[in-house]
């Protein structure tokens, strides 16, 4: 055990040495230190002035959500679990502490403790959104840690849950099967339990609400056993609180009982993941995500063959179609759009219920900028970043712009899609006037456009080599700058017109917007042109 | 033909390449060699168009980034770098549009007949060995029937046969008026091919021998090549 302390002693010691000793990274966690600390501190000091907006007030619409939430972290670990084990180790403990004298279990151990320190930060990033949901959902400063401590613990139920699947399945195909399919299951269950309350009790605001704070939920294993821990602790509601903490102590304990039982010789099975897992760390830390790391080794079914279409540079959009039929069936369509659509959904139902009679533009001004903000977190990884780490896009002997808007055209078309999709389907939840939902849908649309602009001109200013850190600090810059113009255009427009056409306030302010992302991000393209003159 | 001019690349202070001026003519296939580090990477990423540079860079009279260059040369890069979601029929599919290509599927079943890729014809980027990839980085370049080729340590990780084919498609595309560039730290892995060898070393050309001055002068390129990388090295160490 000593050497694994040695290791996390001097691990910790380093990484705070290398960041004092790299100004600018020190300068940036400084920087996301502070915001995040004043975020946090602003939110849970505010008390009840922040809490007077009652949109979401319900406690049924926090208790869904929050569900909603483990569903979509636990979910796809689990699931990855089946085929690539869990990413407790990292691949130098593999080549290093893998073969040194260490008992298995104390490496065990170790994986496991290094995991919950990474939570650690992770449940540190979510306090910062604790003040958020002190004042959206109204609850206290303790019930918003309550919720987070859940969110960190149920990581680390999924991590050894995962593990443990991976162990028990990786050699027996059919027990792999059966596990995928409980898997599946849980979540149809839940989704099939909300979907046939609603539709039996008829659709309406109160009875989805009904419909995802069933208590029938919390009994789905683990998922629904940390939400019922959870909100037990939370309404201090005793009998759940032993009931779920017991099932989830007993989860816990007895996937480590049948660790140890059934397989204690876990090095093989962590060790494709170790590699895969440094693979897409290196990927991340130099901003390349190749679809090798992203997609890891996923079996790929060829439906669909050859590019069959494009000439010069457009021959570039069509190849990414056809790689993005192959990453996913639906190539526009994919969980992005499921989430935003889950998002516009909470919104909808969240202002409707708290005021019936509310404008339905109000509904569609609150989605369409929370969704932007959501969108900024998909736009990372386009296809037109991966094109700028191979030489092709260079070589190509077609004009600079042509391929550089060739290259992020998928990019461009996907946020309009998922506008169109969200904001239509909104509408059958909020009404309103067409114009508006149009407006809110190519607003939305235009901002991935403005994204992928903001990134161009990030990488013409400090270069595609950039180290991560800096690249982002420039790449948020360019967002805000660009952006800036737009907002102030479209906040004049709707303080002046808001009298006579106060019913449609998201076209008031979307129009402007989507008219000056639009003709910003064709501005940028054009002047950054010879960022495919090379690829420095 | 292939002139390069005054060839400066710096990155921040320190010089990867310097003063670089060379000319390769038709026909002729030119080796660029040197130790780990010379700068023969930067010299032809920087003649791909790949580098920002100071400099002249020429290919069949037109400069080197411009579209009319980009139709007429091609690359190989020291790392192979394929679509992981494109199949290696596709990758020749996807330049023959790229480079407006006609009449190519011929030529693509000849090149994967040669590097023996026929196989794997409907296997994606991504399921293929670095050999693998490497050979389709080649099939790639040669497809489009280049008048100038760039090959960046172009033996790396190929098999014997992959070798073999690649040396007799070097002697083909030579006999056809190609001008061929190779960027190597290994002399003998090319000593059957070379017309015009540049020996860099700390981003120079140390030494411009001919093979016809060679063979004429019998002097020995390998101690050539090691008197001045190591002499050079000494140096720095006395230093």
């Amino acid at each position: 055990m000593n050497s694994i302390l040695y290791l996390l002693r001097k691990t910790v010691k380093n990484e705070i040495i290398d960041t004092i000793r790299h100004p600018l990274k020190f300068l940036l966690y400084a920087f996301v230190a502070v915001s995040m600390l004043y975020g946090a501190v602003k939110g849970y000091t505010a008390g009840d002035d922040l809490g007077n907006s009652e949109v979401f007030s319900d406690p049924r619409l926090l208790s869904g959500a929050y569900l909603a939430v483990l569903f979509f972290i636990s979910i796809p670990i689990m699931l990855k679990g089946l085929s690539s084990g869990t990413s407790f180790f990292s691949l130098s403990d593999v080549n290093n502490l893998f073969v040194a004298p260490i008992s298995p279990k104390r490496i065990l151990i170790y994986g496991v403790g290094r995991q919950l320190a990474s939570m650690l930060v992770l449940v540190v990033t979510f306090a910062a959104y604790g003040g958020m949901i002190i004042k959206m959902f109204r609850v206290t400063a303790s019930q918003a840690l309550v919720l987070i401590l859940g969110i960190a613990l149920m990581l680390i139920m999924v991590q050894l849950v995962t593990l443990l699947i991976f162990c028990l399945a990786s050699t027996h195909p059919i027990r792999a099967k059966i596990m995928k399919y409980i898997i599946y299951a849980m979540a149809f269950f839940a989704l099939g339990t909300v979907i046939i309350y609603s539709f039996v009790c008829g659709i309406s605001v109160e009875n989805i609400f009904a419909a995802i704070s069933l208590p029938i939920l919390e009994y789905i294993p683990f998922i629904g056993w940390m939400h019922g821990l959870v909100f037990g602790i939370m309404q201090y509601d005793v009998p759940r609180i032993i009931i779920f903490g017991i099932l989830t102590f007993l989860a816990g304990i007895s996937g480590i009982i049948v660790l140890k039982i059934t397989k204690l010789d876990f090095y093989e099975d962590v060790l494709s993941q170790a590699e895969s897992y440094q693979e897409f760390r290196e990927a991340v830390r130099e901003g390349k995500f190749s679809d090798k790391v992203m997609m890891g080794n996923k079996e790929i079914k060829l439906r669909k063959r050859g590019i069959k279409k494009g000439s010069g540079a457009s021959s570039i959009f069509y190849k990414h179609i056809l790689e993005g039929s192959r990453r996913s069936r639906f190539m526009f369509f994919n969980i992005n759009t499921f989430v935003l659509l889950f998002v516009a959904f909470v919104i909808g139902f969240g202002i409707k219920q708290a005021k019936s009679d509310i404008e339905p533009t109000i509904i569609y001004l609150a989605a369409m900028i929370i969704l932007v903000y959501v969108q900024f977190f998909f736009s990372a990884s386009g296809d037109w970043v991966k094109e700028l780490t191979k030489p092709y896009i260079y070589l190509i002997p077609d004009g600079a712009v042509k391929k550089l808007v060739m290259a992020a055209a998928t990019g461009i078309i996907k946020p309009f899609t998922d506008g169109i999709i969200t904001f239509g389907l909104l509408a059958f939840v909020a009404g309103g006037h067409p114009v508006d939902i149009i407006v809110a849908a190519l607003t939305y649309g235009s901002f991935g456009t403005l994204y992928i602009a903001a990134n161009v001109l990030a990488q013409r200013l400090v270069g595609i080599d950039s180290t991560g850190g800096i690249f982002i600090t420039f790449y948020m810059s360019m967002i805000v700058l660009t952006l800036l113009p737009g907002v102030v255009i479209g906040l004049v427009v709707l303080s002046n017109l808001s009298g006579s056409y106060g019913y449609i306030a998201t076209t008031l302010l979307g129009g402007p917007l989507f008219i000056w992302n639009m003709i910003v991000s064709a501005g940028i393209f054009i002047a950054c042109r010879n960022l495919l003159n090379n690829t420095e | 033909m292939l002139n390069v001019s005054h060839l400066t690349k710096k990155y921040h202070r320190f010089v990867a390449n310097d003063n670089l001026s060379f000319l390769v003519n038709d026909g002729e296939t030119a080796v660029i060699a040197g130790p780990n580090g010379a700068g023969k990477s930067t010299a032809i990423k920087c003649i791909a168009g790949l580098l920002r540079f100071d400099g002249e860079i020429e290919i069949c009279g037109h400069n080197n980034k411009s579209i009319e260059a980009k139709k007429i040369l091609g690359y190989v890069p020291e790392i192979p770098a394929p679509f992981e979601l494109l199949t290696v029929w596709e990758h020749m599919e996807f330049i023959s549009r790229a480079y407006k290509l006609e009449n190519w599927e011929e030529r693509a079943k000849e090149l994967m007949t040669r590097f023996e890729l026929t196989d794997k014809r409907d296997k994606l980027g991504k399921e293929l060995s670095k050999g693998m990839q490497q050979k389709i980085s080649i099939c790639c370049a040669m497809l489009i029937d280049p008048k100038v080729v760039l090959f960046d340590e172009p033996l790396v990780g190929l098999d014997p046969h992959a070798i073999k084919e690649l040396k007799a498609m070097l002697n083909e595309m030579k006999a056809k008026g190609t001008t061929i560039i190779i960027s190597t730290h290994m002399l003998e892995s090319v000593e059957d091919i070379w017309d015009r060898v540049f020996i860099m070393m700390n981003g120079k050309i140390e030494a411009e021998r001919t093979r016809k001055f060679v063979e004429e002068s019998g002097e020995n390129l390998e101690e050539l090549f090691f008197n001045i990388t190591e002499k050079n090295k000494s140096g720095a160490d006395e230093k």
